[in-house]
């Protein structure tokens, strides 16, 4: 009772940080109460949930309401315990973050006041959506998510880019929510009742039901957490936000997309073996495509955006295989599956923030984060460089880096062989080689950010490279960049909040080899791995003395300049070209024509989203036909016509009505 | 033993294997060709020259061939290299091994980046290229081994059991496979053409331009051991005496490594360096057989 009080008292404060960002007098002060209450909410909240992790139940509180709600559950078990741990204080670290990052906005007198209480809002709709257990509840802290996280993506509004995509965002995730309404429309017509509890009643006794359920959540929560082809907002939005709104967007908020996921498939009890399926190859689709687009984006936040989208779909990788797991009753599957794709999640949320936040950085010292531009920055922001190319390392889960680990898990599943068909067997290490390939694309992107951004010497000579990070920028990264580090090398410290997840499903786990055991080997491996290495550089720091500097060999060519380094562009050009159906390039050329041009030419290519495009396409020809159409229909009986459709659907309705 | 025995093949094979290719390549062409051991002495040579280092760069390139050279070394110790077990084992090891040499290529592919210079700039494209198409190959014929024998580990998976015609396909898949596999990671020729270090190299070569001294001697033998290894791998595979441990196991694997690395280099005195745009199908070549690889198991029918 203790710990659900303490829990409820995060709402409270949080909403007096909303109160005190709007009406204090300067920025700074509203900022710090707000991370202040942000710090306070967060640490009510980890104590309240601790003694979930160790074993002593769920917290259950229940508020009578007046209707239609009548009363609200609150029922935090290890799987809600699980995403507030780290959601929470994540949110706060964004908060000291913006306090940096919005310094020149408030240098111009921009009220940040409004920005600080919708971060707190933010935190505040992580205690509703990862506690309650009522749709309407559920839906309200949907709801107050979706709409600060358009408000803070907005916070540059006076350019009409960044409102366009926040409007694109708002729309898309409101189709999202018209998505989610209908199950839970659906579910309520069945069980009368806005209950968690009862929908899973509901759920498990109805298999057909239960179908119509999944693919309506399904693709809700695909909107959600932006899969292909449900990402088309995402790059718009994250190239538009201020660095940490993108950072939590991407690594904390759109998680709720994967949590709920989470939520319903243990409502619903043990899957069908179609649905392990959908969701695996669903995800691997996510996996391709996300990470095909992080290798040609000019855009660095881009990027990182469609790098989400690919995270995404590795942690819905490891959840179909965890379904799989327990659609064929085989716990050490389940358990390599789920607890891989709850560690990807939480490694994702740590190495995204960072690269999100070293973006930032970026795009604070040179007012641009274009990678055709930049160039050479390691010598001009030394600590950036370090926090962005671990974070990278960690991204295309190289070892011996957190993201490694959660993907090692995933590949156990998949290459376990233990598929109850030989067929099964072959179609998951098919999966394994696609994730593989993910890695190598990841790779090529990753080295590619970084060498064009950080490395060789500044593309643009009109680019002005400002100081490096403050600290309130710094510490963020900082703290990330650790959780980097320790669950690359320590693990088992995040497997204590993944376990008690795990006993949520209710297969048997006796006899299995747990995920500790799992990762040992290959923990011991990665840190070998790093100690040779930090042994071999202490030495390849003492060598430095001696050594002679000199020019770049230029194989000959002594005028080399920097608009010779390779570019971003052709640095994907080879990989784009072999997956060109995916990756179509938008060229705007106007070339010369005879031997003495008169006019300027100039030839310009840009990787633009296939999906977006198509949609684009479609919409653009559907309003073409609604224009040709009601081109056809004469200027003034245009009212009878509308009659005359209205009285038309009228009657065919009655008609069907008579007919049923 | 057998410790003692990877430890030893680590540090000698690599050099002895490019040794035996030179020496295939200078005696196809009609010459006397250089010692076995000349790598050997080029690296010891290399390794007392001063470094000469860009003024672009940063020190990212100058930690580029430790880590290079430490991933190629924990690749290493994955592997069986004398025959009989490797020197660290556990469960669905070859996906660190993978990961592990992904990171050398990062190492590799930023040092390139890091001199701003525009060869090796596409040298480290075509590289990173090229291994978003290699990557799949190696995990598909792994995976295939592991499904095969219903083993874990990389040590066990390699060692073959010829049961039936389905497994005959598979192991002539996977060997045609893990082929593709070492002649674009050791850089060798129809992929890239490692004697030539100016503008005709194209991938591997072209991005070490700016490496000097010990640097460059680092990378050299880096290269060396991961052409060592993947022979190595493939050698399991084409050994009747695979997995056991003794003497004349050791000698058999050494020297079918030997055997295939003068077909290597019988190879790469017959065949040009392909086009560039054809090396993306050639590997495409790789994938298929592994694909094929894997396919053979659905021939052997139901669970084993």
């Amino acid at each position: 009772m203790v710990g659900s009080g303490l829990f409820l008292a995060s709402i409270p404060v949080l909403l007096i940080g909303v109160v005190l960002a709007g009406g204090l007098r300067t920025n700074r002060a509203r900022g710090l109460a707000a991370l202040a209450s942000q710090v306070i909410a967060s640490a009510l909240v980890i104590t309240s949930v601790t003694p979930i992790f160790l074993g002593y139940g769920p917290l259950e509180v229940t508020w009578a309401w007046p209707v239609p709600i009548e009363r609200i559950a609150f029922r935090i078990d290890a799987l809600g315990a699980f995403f507030l741990v780290w959601s929470l204080p994540m949110t706060a670290l964004g908060t000291l973050y913006s306090l940096g990052y919005l310094q020149p906005y408030f240098a111009r007198g921009r009220n940040g006041g409004p920005h600080f209480a919708l971060l707190n809002l933010t935190s505040l709709s992580f205690v509703l959506i990862y506690s309650v257990q009522n749709a309407l509840v559920f839906l309200l802290g949907w709801e107050i998510a979706a709409v600060a996280a358009w408000l803070l993506v907005i916070w540059d509004y006076r350019n009409q880019r960044i409102r366009f995509a926040g409007f694109n965002y708002l729309v898309s995730t409101h189709v999202g929510l018209f998505v989610l309404v209908a199950a839970f429309m659906l579910l309520h017509s069945y069980t009368a009742s806005m209950d968690f509890a009862d929908f899973g009643t509901y759920l498990h006794g109805h298999p057909s039901g239960r179908g119509t359920v999944f693919l309506l959540l399904g693709v809700s929560f695909a909107l959600k957490s932006a899969f292909f082809p449900f990402h088309t907002w995402l790059p718009r939005a994250h190239a538009a936000a201020p660095a940490h709104v993108s950072a939590l967007m991407s690594g904390v908020i759109h998680k709720a997309g994967l949590f709920a996921f989470l939520r319903f498939t243990l409502l619903a009890g043990k899957p069908e073996v179609w649905m392990g399926w959908a969701v695996l190859i669903f995800g691997a689709a996510s996996a391709v495509f996300g990470v095909l687009y992080t290798a040609t984006q000019r855009d660095l936040k881009r990027m990182l955006g469609y790098s989400s989208t690919e995270n995404v779909g590795i942690a819905s990788m490891a959840f179909g295989v965890g379904m799989l797991g327990w659609a064929w009753s085989d716990p050490a599957l389940a358990t390599l599956g789920f607890g891989g794709g709850l560690l990807h999640v939480l490694n994702h949320a740590f190495f995204k923030c960072s690269l999100f936040y070293a973006a930032g950085a970026i795009y604070r010292a040179t007012h641009t984060i274009d990678l055709e531009r930049l160039g050479g920055l390691a010598r001009r922001l030394p600590k950036t460089a370090v926090f962005f190319g671990l974070g990278a390392l960690a991204m295309c889960a190289l070892p011996p880096f957190n993201g490694f680990v959660s993907e090692f898990l995933l590949y156990s599943g998949l290459l376990s062989g233990s598929a109850p068909t030989i067929e099964g067997d072959v179609v998951l290490v098919c999966a394994a080689a696609v994730l593989a390939f993910v890695g190598a694309v990841g790779a090529l992107s990753v080295s590619r950010a970084f060498g064009l951004a950080f490395l060789g010497t500044p593309r643009d000579s009109s680019i002005h490279v400002g100081e490096d990070v403050p600290s309130s920028m710094a510490i963020p990264m900082a703290a990330h960049t650790i959780g980097i580090l320790v669950l690359g090398l320590f693990p088992t410290a995040a497997l204590a909040i993944i376990d008690p997840v795990l006993d949520l499903f209710p297969i048997a786990t006796a006899g299995v080899p747990d995920l500790s055991s799992v990762l040992s080997p290959v923990v011991w491996a990665c840190r070998g791995l790093a100690l040779a290495l930090g042994v071999s550089m202490l030495f390849a720091w003492r060598r430095r003395a001696g050594s002679r500097e000199s020019v770049t060999w230029g194989c000959g060519y002594t005028a080399g300049n920097a608009r010779m380094q390779y570019t971003g562009g052709s640095f994907s050009a080879q990989l784009s070209t072999l997956f060109r159906p995916a990756l179509p390039v938008l060229t705007r050329e106007r070339l010369p024509t005879e031997p003495f041009p008169t006019h300027a030419s100039h030839l310009s290519t840009n990787h633009v989203d296939a999906v977006e495009q198509r949609m684009f396409e479609v919409i653009g020809q559907g309003e073409r036909f609604v224009q040709d159409t009601s081109a056809r229909i004469p200027e003034q009986p245009r009212f009878a016509f509308a009659a005359g459709l209205l009285a038309l659907v009228v009657v065919a309705l009655v008609a069907i009505g008579e007919v049923l | 033993m057998s410790i003692v025995a990877n430890l030893l093949a680590m540090l000698v094979m690599p050099i002895v294997i490019v040794g035996t290719i030179n020496r295939v390549k200078a005696r196809w062409s009609g010459r006397v060709g250089p010692p076995i051991f000349q790598l050997a002495f080029d690296l010891y040579r290399l390794a007392r020259k001063t470094s000469v280092y860009s003024k672009v760069t940063t020190p990212v390139f100058r930690l580029g061939p430790q880590v290079v050279l430490v991933t190629a070394i924990a690749s290493a110790c994955i592997v069986p290299l004398a025959g009989t077990e490797s020197l660290v084992a556990f469960p669905f090891d070859f996906v660190w091994f993978a990961y592990v040499w992904s990171l050398g290529r990062v190492a590799l592919v930023i040092g390139a980046l890091d001199t701003g210079s525009s060869f090796e700039g596409m040298g480290a494209s075509r590289e990173a290229t090229f291994a978003t198409l290699l990557e799949p190959v190696l995990f598909l014929v792994a995976g295939a081994l592991c499904l095969h024998a219903r083993v874990r580990t990389f040590e066990e998976a390699l060692v073959p059991h010829l049961d039936g015609p389905s497994a005959l396909l598979m192991w002539i898949a996977a060997i045609a496979a893990l082929m593709v596999i070492i002649q674009v990671e050791a850089a060798r020729m129809p992929v890239d053409d490692p004697s030539t270090h100016l503008e005709l190299t194209m991938v591997h070569e072209v991005m070490i331009l700016d490496h000097s001294g010990i640097e460059l001697a680092m990378l050299q033998l880096a290269s060396a051991i991961k052409m060592y290894v993947a022979i190595s791998v493939t050698a399991m595979l084409l050994d009747p005496l695979a997995g056991e441990a003794s003497v004349v196991a050791m000698a058999a694997h050494f020297g079918i490594c030997i055997a295939i690395a003068i077909v290597l280099g019988l190879v790469e005195s017959l065949i040009a360096r392909l086009k560039l745009r054809v090396v993306p199908q050639y590997i495409v070549i790789g994938l298929i057989a592994a694909g094929i690889a894997l396919l053979s198991m659905l021939g052997r029918g139901g669970h084993a």
